[in-house]
């Protein structure tokens, strides 16, 4: 194929916003420990992120609504998987869960 | 120059932001300048032994773990540092190979960071082994149902049928032809996502150093009004012309099928480089 055929294939745009979210949140090398946040919260924060994301208006508004494609929450109903690898986080990071911190102000 | 407290700023106690990782003595020429996830603060390359972290500093009161809980509520701003994060690895890629680091990976001290890259130096050398001279390509195919139809209808006599009583029929008995067309069509799609999904990857796998399927997206995420049928990221080198003529003859053999294939990259290797980095 020639470089020029081969154009056609590229979008000729930055990329976009939902492949980099992909990449940049889910992959690429995460250090345990040393590191001002450690390696649980960074988990957590891409989680939040996508918690957040996925809850969020303006997220729309700016393009990000890539959670659609998101199979943490696109199976079910709501965001239940998402929220369970956040509650699982959470307990392992020994904070108190979401649910529990729901159930506490109820 | 963030045109806001910029006085205040200055008190902050700065630490390192770290994108990525690559050899020091790759002597890269890049431009950073204005990339930085700080635009305040340029972009600069942290030797340690062989190796060299890309960082830039940051304040850690913005970085700073209870903070960012909170900044991650700003749509602007994290768009904004993830885009930077990209940004800045993108310009190391176009010179240099590169292991890409997750987003907000950051040390408080430049001491803390050149430790980092000495104790953890023979996992990092690995990962930088594993794909220096090559990037990620990312690869989406989609399928658009109206040519898919066209060109399944002179091979497939049962949509062949649909089409052609949908099309005579009285306005209700052709709804309902209609609808049957679609559903087999849906059923036709589903079977080739999984035929030509495997067909797709292997080709391109035995062009590539490596290789794996990706999440496929909803139209709202691609952007495409058509359906993903494939999704995929390559490791690819000095092979990136074999991989892209592999990527030109399933184009070309797809196309009757109304597959459109996509490229996307070349992206540093997020997919390629190991997930978790622990002490060695």
């Amino acid at each position: 194929m020639s470089s020029r055929e081969l154009e056609s294939y590229r979008s000729g745009q930055p990329a976009q916003l939902a492949d980099v979210l992909e990449r940049v949140l889910d992959k690429g090398i995460v250090i345990a420990g040393d590191i001002q946040i450690n390696l649980l919260d960074i988990e957590l924060l891409t989680v939040k992120i996508r918690l957040l994301i996925a809850s969020a208006d303006k997220a729309r508004e700016m393009g990000i609504d890539w959670w659609q494609g998101d199979p943490f929450l696109s199976r079910g109903n709501g965001h239940g998987e998402l929220e369970e690898r956040l509650r699982k986080l959470e307990e392992k990071a020994g904070l108190p869960t979401t649910r529990q911190r729901e159930r506490s102000g109820e | 120059m963030s045109s806001e407290g910029g006085a205040a700023r200055s008190a902050d106690v700065l630490g390192w932001y770290l994108y990525g990782v690559v050899a020091a003595d790759a002597s890269p020429n890049f431009e950073t300048a204005g990339l930085a996830v700080d635009p305040a603060h340029d972009v600069e390359l942290l030797a340690e032994g062989p190796l060299a972290g890309v960082a830039s500093r940051v304040s850690l009161e913005e970085f700073d773990e209870a903070a960012l809980t909170e900044r991650i509520g700003d749509a602007v701003w994290l768009e904004q540092k993830i885009r930077a994060h990209e940004q800045v690895l993108e310009r190391t890629l176009s010179a240099v190979s590169v292991v890409p680091c997750r987003f907000c990976t950051v040390y408080r001290s430049e001491s803390e960071l050149r430790r980092f890259l000495s104790e953890r130096r023979e996992p990092l050398q690995a990962a930088l082994g594993r794909v220096t001279g090559r990037v990620e390509l990312g690869v989406k195919a989609f399928v658009d149902r109206e040519r898919f139809v066209a060109g399944q209808a002179p091979r497939n006599e049962e949509i062949r049928e649909l089409r052609e009583r949908s099309a005579s029929l009285a306005e209700g008995r052709a709804y309902l032809e209609r609808r049957r067309l679609e559903q087999l069509v849906s059923s036709e799609v589903e079977r080739l996502r999984t035929t030509a999904g495997n067909d797709i990857h292997a080709r391109l796998l035995a062009r590539a150093g490596d290789g794996m399927p990706l999440t496929l997206q909803a139209p709202e995420v691609s952007g495409r009004e058509q359906e993903m049928i494939f999704h995929g990221a390559y490791l690819v080198g000095e092979d990136e012309r074999k991989f892209e003529a592999a990527l030109g003859s399933l184009a070309a053999e797809y196309r009757d099928a109304g597959v459109e294939f996509e490229l996307t990259g070349p992206w540093p290797p997020y997919n390629f480089v190991p997930e978790e980095l622990r002490a060695s």
